[in-house]
């Protein structure tokens, strides 16, 4: 059937998620990644921690640097827990290093200048110039439908050139990103990769994709924090990124409370308006906003799904309430959509032309002048006027009969 | 200096497009073709094969207008380049199914290789030891790894004509030549680095 | 001499490059291509890509990335011969001689045939006289029954009845270059492989075995040489987890006293 969203019988991922495999049994790699995670007894979270420390001396016989590791940290809850476990479970000196895109919000500031504060650490920031941020954010969002692609691109290039240039062989990243789809289990001891950066991080662009455009003219030079450094030049200094998620129980809803206690970490002062959760994103603003109703104006769901599947595997929540959430926000279109037009000089009409034209023809289907899509709880609604022209329609109609 | 010109045979084997690809990858210009004209107007030859040498040599006969190629390589002496059964075909004899005739521009046979217990095809890289001086040779260390893939080799009659050997339980002739004639048992086309480098020895061939 | 082959496969399903454990649950890593490239730069000895679709659907279900949506097998190979730097050989849903054709044109140095095989023996026989046994490789699916070691097809499946060795042999009888030899209880359990069936069909057969399934560690590849008379040893998932892995694998292996090619990356 046209258009049929099936959705995990475990949590409330639909199968169009974003890297999701689902098996024949009906369960999605994500939900079976947790379960993975959740059957480590505790005796084996110790061994797992000793492997860490084993992992931190090989790298120290190379160390030529003073510090014993960099964490690229964005002043998070994550980046917290991180810098805890290095500094004061394993004692070790690490450099800080943050990527500064420039959407902050005011206690995802303080958080993160805190934290030299409260931890003993030296803190690099790296912000790109502020004009060439803004066209990147038009640029990301007309290409690829994501003015956030810059911020992914930051944060996962100009630690990894810090660490070369500093010559510091370990890299301490925090949750395994890839839980979010499953991609990998507990004994596969992920590590950073090349190739994982520029599939999923930078979703197969990089920094030499912007350059060129006529209206947002971009050079080399304005990309320099964008670029990765060669195989050659990590083998030389033996750089390796290591996920804690790998050798500490993750727990978000844990974490947040022991961050906040010990070190005074801030949540949201405000509620988010697409998601229940006030611990996460404070070092973006549009990344629970309108970054991610890019996701849901291309896939259907949001990050409210994200936080609800979570929240359902950790047994915070019944699969129902999580159904309930969803319904409640993942597809708001929040306030940020202001603050950013006005940052960018965009008005709304011009970004809904955009926008619209991400929709995927496997989710969304157009009747009357409205997008329509099924839902989780039963049926379908619809979900705003098309802002397509007419020539549009039809190149989205074409698509949507060869590919269902 | 003359401008290169490579001419990759086509006769009906598989790997003509590999061969091609890593020339053009070195910025060389090449063509694939069995047309008179365009085999005159090359610098430089290969000939490259898969599969059985009684096979090769059938299509080779059918498909490349031979007296042009004999005339331009033995007569007038124009480089080039056999690679694996197109080095065999050179042959007097191959005696892979059967005995067939060969090409017979560098005197010797091909027989099957004797591998003693180790598994035939012999498929993988080994290590091509130069047992003289050649242009082809030039500019490679000791330990050179090249991909074969064979279950045949080229057993020469005269010494002068071999360049290189590689040993599998025995030594085999991997890189053989006669003046402008010349044959590697590898594949230059997967050997990554190694193969490049034969290549451009090749072409320095006039 | 002769070095024995690291070997990194690649799996795909409907699109998506995956990972496999027991032949019943995949992870999706990626799109089909650039797993390629990585894996060229390091220098590998080989590439063994294979297709385990159950359908012949292909969709990575968007199409706002840096690279296409390609939505046929066929065109997924055109565009991987453009990076690979190593020799491939391509597999699955090889059922005639037309598929194999097919594949060796569009820049496959070898095939493997897995099920027709079992379903068609003389496809074997067939292929080997047309294009050469050095061509074919027969890909071998294994699995401890109550009765011992049995031969599964279709996506490990169907019980062929057949022991691995009788069928081994009956293979490289018929033609078969290499034989391609995986344990499908061990899949994807990082585990090691299985040494036993690795010891058994490599000192009975003469043509080359490539040992796969369960790798979890370099030494795993280190103990099946040092233990097996096997030719060359693959893995698919664990060269995913890390970057430079091929690199870091020919390192500890040559390291530890095992006839490799030595790490190497390509100036691509």
């Amino acid at each position: 059937m046209k258009n049929e969203m099936k959705y995990c019988r475990k949590c409330v991922y639909p199968f169009a998620t974003v890297n999701l495999h689902v098996d024949d049994d009906g369960v999605c790699s994500s939900c079976k990644t947790f379960e993975a995670f959740e059957e480590i007894p505790d005796h084996f979270w110790d061994k797992r921690k000793e492997r860490l420390k084993k992992l931190i001396k090989e790298t120290s016989d190379n160390n030529d640097s003073e510090y014993d590791c960099l964490i690229p940290v964005s002043g998070g809850k994550d980046s917290y827990y991180q810098a805890h476990i290095i500094t004061k479970e394993l004692g070790l000196k690490p450099l800080l290093m943050t990527y500064h895109g420039n959407n902050f919000l005011p206690e995802g500031d303080s958080n993160r200048d805190k934290m030299r504060h409260v931890f003993d650490a030296d803190h690099i920031i790296w912000g790109p110039n502020i004009e060439v941020l803004k066209k990147l954010n038009r640029l990301g969002f007309k290409r690829m439908g994501d003015m956030n692609w810059q911020n992914h691109c930051g944060i996962f290039s100009s630690p990894i050139q810090v660490a070369v240039k500093f010559k510091i062989p370990l890299i301490i990243w925090g949750e395994i990103n890839w839980d979010i789809s499953g991609m990998f289990d507990p004994n596969d001891f992920m590590e950073f990769s090349a190739r994982v950066r520029h599939e999923h991080d930078l979703r197969g662009y990089e920094w030499y994709d912007f350059i060129g455009d006529q209206d947002d003219k971009l050079i080399e030079k304005d990309m320099i924090w964008a670029k990765y450094p060669s195989d050659e030049e990590i083998l030389e200094v033996g750089v390796r990124g290591l996920y804690i998620g790998n050798f500490f129980k993750w727990d978000p809803n844990e974490h947040t409370k022991m961050m906040q206690d010990k070190y005074g970490w801030e949540e949201a002062r405000q509620p988010f308006e697409r998601t229940y959760r006030r611990m996460s994103n404070l070092d973006d603003r549009y990344e629970n906003g309108i970054h991610d109703l890019m996701k849901f104006v291309k896939f259907g769901y949001g990050r409210c799904s994200d936080h609800a599947s979570k929240d359902i595997r950790t047994g915070y929540m019944s699969r129902e309430e999580g159904i309930e959430m969803v319904k409640k926000y993942d597809h708001v279109v929040s306030s940020d959509l202001y603050y950013w037009l006005d940052y960018v000089s965009m008005t709304e009409e011009e970004f809904w032309n955009i926008a619209d034209t991400f929709r995927d023809p496997r989710v969304w289907w157009i009747e009357d002048g409205m997008w329509w899509k099924m839902n989780i709880w039963g049926g379908s609604s619809s979900y705003g006027v098309v802002h397509l022209n007419e020539k549009q329609i039809k190149s989205f109609n074409k698509k949507q009969d060869e590919i269902t | 200096m003359e401008e290169k010109l490579v001419c990759v045979l086509d006769y009906g084997s598989g790997n003509v497009g590999s061969v091609s690809n890593l020339l053009q990858h070195l910025g060389i210009n090449t063509i694939i073709s069995n047309k008179e004209k365009e085999i005159q107007k090359s610098t430089h030859l290969i000939l490259p094969g898969v599969g059985s040498f009684g096979s090769a040599m059938e299509k080779i006969r059918k498909n490349l207008p031979m007296t042009l190629i004999e005339d331009d390589v033995v007569y007038k002496k124009k480089p080039f380049l056999g690679i694996c059964i197109g080095m065999q075909v050179l042959a007097n004899y191959g005696f892979e199914f059967g005995k067939h005739d060969g090409l017979g521009w560098i005197e010797g046979n091909v027989e099957k290789i004797d591998s003693g217990d180790n598994p035939l095809p012999h498929i993988g890289w080994n290590n091509v030891t130069s047992v003289q001086e050649s242009k082809l040779m030039m500019g490679f260390e000791e330990i050179n790894d090249f991909y074969f893939v064979n279950s045949y080799c080229f057993k020469v009659q005269n010494e002068s004509n071999l360049i290189a050997e590689t040993t599998y339980h025995k030594n085999f002739a991997s890189v053989i030549g006669r003046d402008n004639i010349l044959g590697v048992q590898f594949h230059p086309e997967k050997s990554q680095g190694a193969g490049q480098k034969i290549i451009k020895n090749f072409l320095e061939y006039k | 001499m002769k070095k024995n082959r690291v070997i990194p496969v690649l799996l795909l399903k409907n699109g998506w490059l995956v990972q496999s454990r027991g032949f019943s649950r995949h992870q999706n890593l990626g799109n089909p291509i650039d797993a390629v490239k990585r894996l060229s730069k390091w220098a590998s000895d080989e590439l063994v890509y294979l297709d385990i679709s159950r359908d012949n659907i292909y969709d990575t279900r968007r199409d706002d990335q840096g690279y296409k949506n390609i939505s046929s097998f066929l065109g997924i190979i055109e565009n991987i011969s453009k990076e690979v730097f190593m020799p491939m050989t391509i597999g699955g849903k090889i059922k005639n001689l037309n598929d194999i054709e097919d594949r060796l044109l569009l820049g496959a140095d070898k095939v493997s045939i897995n099920t027709e095989a079992y379903n068609n023996n003389k496809l074997i026989e067939d292929a080997a006289k047309e294009f050469g046994s050095q061509c074919i490789v027969v890909s071998m699916d294994v699995k401890k029954t109550e009765l011992g070691n049995r031969v599964f097809t279709k996506f490990g499946k169907e019980d062929t009845g057949y022991g691995p060795l009788y069928w081994a042999k009956l293979m490289e009888d018929y033609g078969a270059g290499e034989i391609l030899l995986n344990s499908i209880d061990r899949d994807g359990s990082g585990e090691g492989y299985d040494i036993e069936l690795l010891d058994q069909i490599s000192s009975e057969c003469s043509c080359p075995i490539i040992a796969f399934g369960g790798v979890g560690e370099w030494e795993h590849f280190k103990e099946a040489l040092d233990k097996t008379n096997v030719d060359s040893v693959a893995a698919a998932n664990i060269f995913q987890y890390t970057d430079q892995s091929v690199y870091m694998a020919k390192k500890y292996l040559s390291n530890n006293g095992c006839n490799v090619r030595k790490p190497d990356l390509l100036k691509i």
